[in-house]
């Protein structure tokens, strides 16, 4: 909002320069953002929060100032006007001209006729002055009310009389069907949440938003009704939303004018009408049918509460004076006899005042937050991290040494993904009709989906680093999805997950010739590594089909005996609508059961004293054969001396059928008591290489 | 005895005039291969000049034909002849040798500058980057690290908030809703509730997390972003110990030097409410840097950050806590704004594009 120095000067007189004033502005929370000058003015540009609607003019900054400089602010009319004829100021109530119909919306109205303007343009003060403030100027009269609404806060409006039919005006919600064309020349439909001006046929205003451009003050008007009226605070700013129209009157209104002002916003206008654009005002027609109720705040001690909430020493005097020169009024009463004790009367035009907390804050704006102390608060107890952020930070720290960058993605997809992954399991109750939580609507194109997998961002991530030549990828990403639920409160399900997506290459740090290409078992080595960090070190995988994942390289993830997750690569028919043409592996996990699961502790095992042998064998199996196979036929043996079971290679192609491959593994056999003798080694290792090619009917290889 | 001395010298001038070629050598500009197949002749001279059957060796065997009272001088005669030949073999050895090794390393000189065998690195999010940060500064001054739902009821986004019904912060424009009706939360103010009928009272929180505002994704705007939120609840709190608070955790992430300035602001879950600045890290508050209008404070040499107060009686009588009793303070930023200053960043949207060429930027 813009607000000229001169202007403020008419109004109080200011003992303070421009800049010095801006910084007093700013510290006592009328936020000014820049000072600049317009001919010999300047105009400060204030950027006020939306409780102090009562601070969007003129008088309303005067009155700050008044608190600044211990001033009372003058009234306007002292200035100009002396030549002007001001109208009376009795106040009739005529139904005859002016009728309430939604009182429930309106709380007052006035009108008021002036006959026999002549409409032409504003003399050049006028027109400077709404210049300097960013107004244009139209012609007087409009001018005018523009100008009384910048002076003291009150918006208003001006009908061309002769155009009304009837000549009078009914305040009433629209009919649906109704339309009106605004000042702006755009035709609005209107329906019954809109509070409409009308005469007695049809809308002229959209009232406390903008006039209709059929009753507007045109060059040729001559009779002028005058409309300064309150509305509704909630009414306006809905009707403003649903027509998509903020005006500088639908602002007002909708923050809140003061209603007491209305008569004083009238005779300001109607004065300055008579003297620049001639004319005789009628009497005042004043609707107002409940009258205004001032909110009362009790305090007990308002020096105290100050202290209390700020720290702030202000003697009682102090704040009586600040809440006085801010309009607040003390009720007399008979009863109370200490003066800390009070019943404070809130102004018309304060409607952010209610608690004794908010006499605190006006109280301790004034007194100025630079002067309260800065202090940390006494000592508490010990801090603490999330319980399950030592584990996340130990994956997250775990991932990033492996080459893995942390993505970020939207927690809201297209719908378009819709069934298309597995999600984590725990995630999705199969009892809720809907599985997915949807948001009425979205900013971004078709993401109105609350994401039941964070695999769908992390394609997109593939898909734009794709775009910028980087082909070797691999990002993980911790956060929540997201699913229905058919408890009771029915909240939705909220699971954190972990996912990750591994493409292309393993890349060593500025040479350009890539190590290794990524495949499978690059994502399962992340997925047991991140576990394994995570405290989960009994993951199992098993091989199964995944509907996002191809068949044959995908496997289920199962940790502390739970289903957990799911591995593998990308399905070709998924990759495809990315135009992938490079392997993608992806992960899923639900992070939240590892996190609730216990953390795996670590145990002391005396040191080997004596050596061990290993011995490797390859098997010849069919490929249904897996090593798991393998190694859990010899583990599940529990042979004393054959310590270790590992996995050397596979081996297919020549030599060998289609159905075969060659797998090779590494026995180590030690003992905890004498170095073993290779006789005894060859004994025990041919004894569980016959066990396995009997109990698997495999065979051995050499 | 002369005439076996002379064969001796015979000896000798016969090895003088085979060696002489290597007695003469001048190995400073001899190449590898020549400096080896030298040292391989080297070789097959020592064997024939001083191997076994060598005619020095066989020389010792004159001493019998020598009176036995000048066997003495004879033999040292022989001596040193046999040592004078081998130091010259050693000697032009030790030479070849030194120039085969010295080259043999030069073949081996490694180009230091080409890259190490480092596999590449990934990179925290810049966001937890941060967050970790300020985490741990919060945990140091006794605070615990809480977060909740994203998913909320009205309840608990706003009446709990003292945001009631038909104020502007409840309009469906700035919040998303589910079609079940719940609300993204759209801050996360909403933990400090959940927190405080979990913990009760006194409490110290720090509370982060995603939040959602139905704003249009524009270079400053995301319609997800990441709220930091702190709350201190006790007996005796004042704004002094917000100031005190807000102060210290900004000096320990930027500085010392790092002042604070609070300024009367509004928010429905606060009273009093202010705002907070930071003097700027970059230009120290001068409002320039290198002679130019310094960028993250536009000159004014202030950060604006995030806004504070007082919590509001209405938020604590929410929770059952008494605000006779009870006073307390919250505060609350965003993280991806804060990243967007530190960092100069232009377009706030590259937070959440996953664009690998951004994401390595930062550890």
């Amino acid at each position: 909002m813009n607000i000229s120095y001169n202007w403020l000067n008419d109004l109080i007189d200011i003992d303070l320069a421009p800049n010095e004033l801006g910084e007093k502005l700013t510290n006592i929370g009328l936020a000014v953002e820049g000072i600049h000058a317009h001919g010999d003015d300047f105009v400060f540009d204030i950027d006020l929060t939306s409780n102090r609607p009562d601070c969007l003019s003129h008088l309303g900054v005067a009155r700050e100032i008044g608190v600044i400089s211990n001033k009372a602010s003058a009234a306007e009319t002292q200035r100009r006007g002396e030549n002007g004829t001001v109208a009376p100021n009795s106040v009739v109530l005529t139904a005859d001209i002016v009728k309430i119909e939604a009182a429930d919306l309106c709380a007052r109205f006035t009108a008021r006729i002036i006959k026999n303007v002549k409409i032409a343009t504003s003399p050049q003060w006028l027109a400077r002055r709404l210049e300097a403030i960013g107004e244009r100027s139209i012609n007087n009269v409009a001018d005018i009310t523009n100008y009384v609404m910048h002076e003291l806060g009150q918006p208003m409006h001006a009908f061309d009389l002769d155009k009304l039919n009837g000549k009078r005006i009914v305040v009433r919600r629209a009919n649906a069907g109704e339309t009106i064309t605004t000042l702006d020349e755009i035709e609005r439909n209107l329906d019954s949440s809109t509070l409409a001006i009308c005469d007695t046929e049809k809308p002229i205003a959209v009232a406390g938003v903008m006039g209709g451009l059929d009753s507007s003050i045109t060059d040729d008007t001559s009779n002028v009704l005058l409309e300064v009226a309150f509305f509704k605070r909630e009414n306006i700013r809905a009707t403003s939303r649903k027509l998509n129209l903020s005006t500088e009157a639908s602002y007002r209104f909708e923050r809140g004018v003061d209603v007491e002002n209305l008569v004083r916003a009238s005779n300001r206008a109607t004065e300055l009408i008579c003297e620049l654009a001639g004319g005789t005002a009628d009497e005042l027609i004043d609707v107002y049918p409940t009258n205004f109720k001032a909110n009362n705040i009790r305090s007990n001690d308002i020096s105290a509460a100050v202290k209390r909430l700020t720290g702030l020493d202000v003697s009682t005097a102090e704040s009586i004076r600040v809440l006085t020169a801010l309009g607040l009024t003390m009720k007399a009463e008979s009863e109370i006899s200490d003066i800390r004790s009070q019943i404070y009367v809130v102004p018309s035009w304060r409607h952010d005042l209610a608690i004794e907390e908010d006499l605190v804050e006006e109280v301790a704006r004034h007194a100025g937050y630079e002067n309260i102390a800065s202090e940390l608060p006494p000592a508490f107890g010990a801090g603490e991290y999330q319980a399950t952020e030592i584990r996340e930070k130990l994956l997250r720290q775990t991932l990033v040494v492996m080459g893995f960058d942390e993505a970020l993605s939207f927690s809201f997809i297209d719908k378009k993904f819709d069934g298309l992954f597995e999600t984590a399991p725990g995630l999705i109750d199969e009892n809720t009709a809907d599985k997915y939580v949807t948001l009425q609507d979205s900013v971004v194109e078709g993401a109105v989906r609350m994401r039941p997998s964070l695999l769908p961002g992390l394609l997109d991530a593939v898909r734009l680093n794709f775009n910028h030549q980087r082909r070797d990828l691999r990002l993980f990403e911790l956060g929540k999805v997201f699913a229905a639920k058919s408890s009771e409160d029915n909240l939705p399900n909220e699971q954190e997950s972990f996912g990750m997506v591994i493409t292309g290459s393993e890349i060593q740090e500025n040479r350009a010739m890539p190590a290794r290409q990524f495949d499978f078992y690059d994502a399962k080595g992340a997925v047991e590594a991140a576990l394994d960090a995570a405290g989960a070190t009994d993951a199992e995988f098993t091989a199964t089909n995944v509907k996002h994942l191809r068949i044959g390289q995908s496997a289920a993830i199962t940790v502390g005996g739970k289903a957990a997750g799911y591995v593998g690569r990308l399905s070709d028919e998924i990759a495809a609508t990315y135009k992938f043409k490079q392997p993608v592996y992806l992960a899923e996990i639900n992070l939240q059961l590892v996190l609730d699961g216990p953390v795996a502790s670590s145990a002391y095992r005396p040191l080997a004293k004596y050596p061990s042998v290993v011995r490797d064998v390859s098997f010849i199996a069919h490929r249904k054969t897996a090593y798991a196979d393998i190694s859990g036929a010899i583990l599940e043996q529990n042979y004393e001396l054959c310590t270790n079971v590992m996995f050397v290679d596979i081996y297919e192609g020549k030599g060998l059928t289609g159905d075969e491959r060659s797998i090779t593994i590494r026995l180590e056999y030690r003992s905890d008591e004498r170095t073993l003798v290779e006789d005894e080694v060859e004994s025990l290792h041919r004894q569980i290489v016959e066990q396995i090619e009997n109990k698997l009917d495999i065979k051995v290889r050499f | 005895m002369t005439e076996e001395l002379e064969q001796v010298r015979n000896i000798q001038k016969a090895f003088e005039q085979e060696f002489g070629r290597f007695a003469d050598l001048s190995v400073d500009r001899i190449a590898v291969d020549d400096a080896e197949d030298l040292l391989r002749e080297v070789g097959e001279l020592k064997i024939r000049r001083m191997g076994k059957k060598s005619a020095i060796a066989g020389a010792m065997k004159l001493i019998g034909n020598v009176a036995p009272e000048e066997r003495g001088n004879f033999g040292q005669f022989v001596q040193s002849v046999e040592k004078e030949i081998a130091a010259k073999i050693e000697q032009i050895e030790a030479s070849l040798n030194e120039v085969i090794s010295k080259a043999k390393i030069e073949r081996e000189r490694l180009d230091v500058t080409i890259p190490g065998w480092r596999p590449r690195t990934g990179h925290l999010h810049l966001i937890t980057i941060l967050r970790q940060k300020i985490e741990d500064i919060f945990v140091s001054m006794g605070y615990a690290i809480e977060d909740d739902r994203e998913i909320e009821t009205d309840y608990y986004n706003f009446d709990a908030l003292n945001i009631p019904e038909g104020h502007p912060a409840r309009e469906s424009q700035d919040t998303f809703y589910t079609t079940d009706g719940f609300a993204l939360r759209s801050q996360t103010s909403t933990v400090q509730i959940r927190a405080m009928e979990r913990r009760g009272v006194p409490i110290r929180i720090l509370a982060p997390g995603r939040v959602y505002r139905r704003d249009t994704p524009d270079m400053t705007h995301t319609p997800m972003f990441h709220q930091l939120e702190g709350l201190c609840v006790d007996k005796g709190i004042t704004m002094a110990h917000l100031k005190g608070t807000v102060t210290e955790w900004l000096k320990r992430l930027f500085g010392e030097d790092t002042v604070t300035r609070f300024r009367p602001s509004y928010f429905p879950f606060t009273e009093p409410s202010a705002e907070f600045d930071f003097s700027c890290f970059k230009c120290h508050g001068s409002g320039k840097f290198e002679g130019e209008r310094c960028r993250p404070c536009k000159g004014s040499g202030w950060i604006e950050l995030g806004g504070s107060g007082m919590v509001h009686p209405n938020v604590l009588k929410a929770v059952g806590v008494d605000p006779v009793v009870y006073s307390g303070f919250a505060f609350g930023f965003g993280l991806e704004r804060m990243c967007a200053l530190m960092y100069s960043l232009d377009d706030i949207r590259l937070m959440f594009d996953n664009d690998v060429r951004f994401l390595e930027q930062f550890r």
